[in-house]
Parts: C-alpha cells; structure tokens; sequence
C-alpha cells in the first residue's frame, strides 16, 4: 500500500512539474503568437493588395448590411476589407476564403477588383498532403490561373470549366476554387461586386 | 563503450529505421518529399537529444514501475514547450518544421531510446545516442525521400531534375502511400541482402 503511495505520488509529481511548466511557457508565448499571426496576416494583406494597384493603399474594414457567410462553419463573419488608393477611391477588396480540403481547412487570401475580377491571392494556412495537396501553396501549380478570373469561370475542368486541378489533388483544388466562387457570390449578392455574368 | 561507438552506433550498425525497425509511421508518411525528410529529421534529432538528456538526468529519481508514464510526460511536455517557443521566438523554422513536431510525440524512436538506452546510461552517453540515433534517422527519411520525390514528382529538394513534361505525368504512386510500402519493401530487403553478404564474406 505505502509503494503504491509512494509510486503514485512519485509520478503526480512529475505530471505537476510538467504542468506548471507548460502552464508557464503558454502564458508567456500566446501573446506573442496571436501578435505574429496578426502580423502575418497584415504581411499578405500588403502583398495581395499589391495586385490592385502600386504604390500607397488604405485598409479600411467594410461593414455591408445583408452580407452572407458562406463560412460561417469556420469563422463567426465574413470580414471584407475595402483597398484605397492614397485619394480614397477604392480599388477592390480582400477577403479570406475557406476551404475544407483533403486534411485541412485551406485559407486563401483573396484579392478582387471593383468589377469583379480576381487580381491575386496567398496561401495563409493549409495542411494538406505533403507533395500533393500541399503544392496548393505553390502558386505556379494551380493558383496562378485564377488571376483575371471572375465568379462565373472559377470551375475545374472536372466541373465543367477551365481551371486544372493540381495532379492527384482534386479534392485541394476543388475546395479552393469552390470556396472562392462562393466568396464572390456572397459579395456580389450583397451588391459590393457586379453580378458575373454566366454559368451561375 | 566510448562516447564516438555510442554517436556512431545509431548511424549506420543500428540505425533506428533499417536496423530496428522503429519510427515507421514518420518514415511511412513525411519522406514524400526530401525537404519534408530533412525538417522530421531535423525536429526528431533535437527532441531525441534533450529526451535522452533529461530521462537520462532523473534516471534515478523515477521508480521503475512507473518511468514509462513518466517518460511519456516528459517528452510531451518537452515537445509542446519546444512547438509553443519556436513558434513564438523562431516564426521563419517554425512555420517550416511546425507541422512535424506534433508528430515527435508519437515517434517510438523517442520513447525506445529513453527506455532502451537513456535510463541506463549517463548523460553525455545518452546525448551522444540521441545525435547519432537522429542522425541515422534522418539519413533514412532522406534515402526513401530521395525515391519518392524523384519517381512521384521529379524533383530532388524541390530542383526540377526530371523536366515539366514529366512533372505534368509523375509515378504519382511513389508519392501515395502504397508507394511508400513498396519502397520501404525494396529499401529494407536491399540492406538485408547487404547484411548477409557481409556475414558471409566473414565467414
């Protein structure tokens, strides 16, 4: 009985050193964490906007009355920032379209113009299959066919459009190209983008 | 033995994946590609080595009957303080190796060498066990690697070597997970062959 104690109490110390440990080291990383992650995220923003247009640009947060979440099972609001040149006139928009991919939900930051037209877009976050899904993040495997595209052709070539999909990933590239077409929709069903004429 | 037969043993004589057999799910599942190998190899070294080091320092503190939990807290623990500071501190490695240290934790290597090596043995041995045992490691992952990258996508290290026209068309199986066990099947058979050679050259 007294090993058993002895034993136990042995191990509840070693799981509470650890505790106190990992307690400890959270506390002091998770700020900054949170501040890299908005950092990175800012990063893209200036990187994707740099499509719209060169020079000075203005974020400006849009708030749109009716506006639909197509992701609403991974993010709360669908968050449009509006892109100004440094006169105020607005240029187009970014938003981050999710995915739900083959392992992962794949986020792509997404840059379009005032007519509706896609000009660029990163990669933020996926983890898909190395070496296959995962070329996603490439931008000359895949995504580099989206520029100049508008809602309406945003459709694999296995859907009946033009895009192809990365080899063996059609699930990765199928969830981006349909996560992004229904980012659009949802703007220009909101009336922040013209309705693309076409297929939908 | 000395500290060099304890650092050379895990390289080639007892290398973790062709020898013992250990650490298959890693070898298995991220040598699709030769950077994905170096990265697994290059996390799995460095928790391999302060694993070794800190069961190796309370070798004698833990009681027997229960040092196999109490391993497998400390490497936990030790794996999420390692993910949570690299992210924090090293954003450029983490977001490169960020995705293989989750998966430390369930690398039996890690386990097998604190059970099998560091509990018996003093710290500098057991350090030295855990760079040669991550270094044989990691020469693994980047043997299969090296055929799975060039036959399933035609590039070594992400260097086209094998042209666009077969990079639109690659031996996509190499880079699937039937593949992986063909590989393994051919890599593992070729080092017996190699070991009964050698044994009957001796003779």
């Amino acid at each position: 009985m007294g090993e058993i104690i002895r034993v136990g109490s042995m191990l509840m110390l070693v799981a509470a050193i650890a505790a106190v440990a990992l307690g400890y080291v959270n506390s002091v990383t998770s700020p900054i964490i949170a501040e890299q992650k908005e950092q990175a995220k800012l990063d893209a923003m200036i990187d994707v906007a740099g499509s719209l247009a060169s020079g000075e640009l203005m974020f400006d947060s849009l708030s749109v009355p009716d506006l639909a979440n197509p992701y609403a099972e991974v993010d709360e609001t669908l968050a449009v920032v509006s892109v100004n040149d440094s006169a105020g006139v607005e240029l187009g928009y970014l938003f981050v379209a999710y995915g739900k991919g083959y392992s992962s939900t794949v986020q792509t930051m997404i840059a379009v113009n005032t007519a509706g037209t896609l000009t660029g877009n990163t990669v933020l976050y996926q983890q898909e299959t190395p070496g296959l899904g995962a070329n996603v993040s490439n931008p000359a495997r895949f995504l580099y066919q989206f520029d100049g595209l508008n809602a309406s052709s945003l459709l694999l070539s296995k859907d009946g459009g033009d895009l192809d999909a990365i080899t063996g990933s059609t699930i990765t590239s199928r969830a981006v190209t349909n996560s992004v077409r229904n980012g659009l929709d949802a703007l220009s069903a909101a009336g922040i983008i013209p309705v693309s004429g076409g297929a939908q | 033995m000395s500290i060099a037969q304890d650092f050379s043993r895990g390289i080639m004589r007892e290398n973790p994946v062709f020898k013992q057999a250990l650490g298959m799910c890693p070898f298995l599942a991220v040598t699709t590609s030769v950077e994905n190998a170096l990265g697994m190899g290059a996390a799995a070294t460095f928790v391999l080595v302060f694993s070794n080091f800190l069961v190796s320092l309370f070798r004698k503190v833990i009681p027997s009957k229960v040092r196999i939990p109490s391993y497998i807290v400390i490497i936990a623990t030790f794996v999420t303080l390692v993910d949570l500071l690299m992210n924090a501190y090293l954003p450029a490695l983490h977001s490169s190796l960020g995705i293989f240290i989750p998966l430390i934790v369930v690398n039996c290597i890690i386990l097998g060498r604190a059970e099998g090596f560091a509990n018996k043995n003093k710290v500098l041995p057991s350090i030295a066990d855990g760079i040669g045992m991550g270094l044989g490691f990691t020469l693994a992952m980047v043997i299969m690697a090296t055929f799975r990258e060039i036959l399933g996508n035609g590039s070594w290290l992400g260097f086209n070597l094998l042209g666009e026209s077969y990079q639109n068309q690659p031996m996509l199986i190499a880079i699937l997970a039937p593949g992986a066990f063909i590989l393994m099947a051919f890599i593992l058979g070729f080092f017996n062959i190699m070991e009964k050679r050698k044994r009957g050259g001796a003779r």
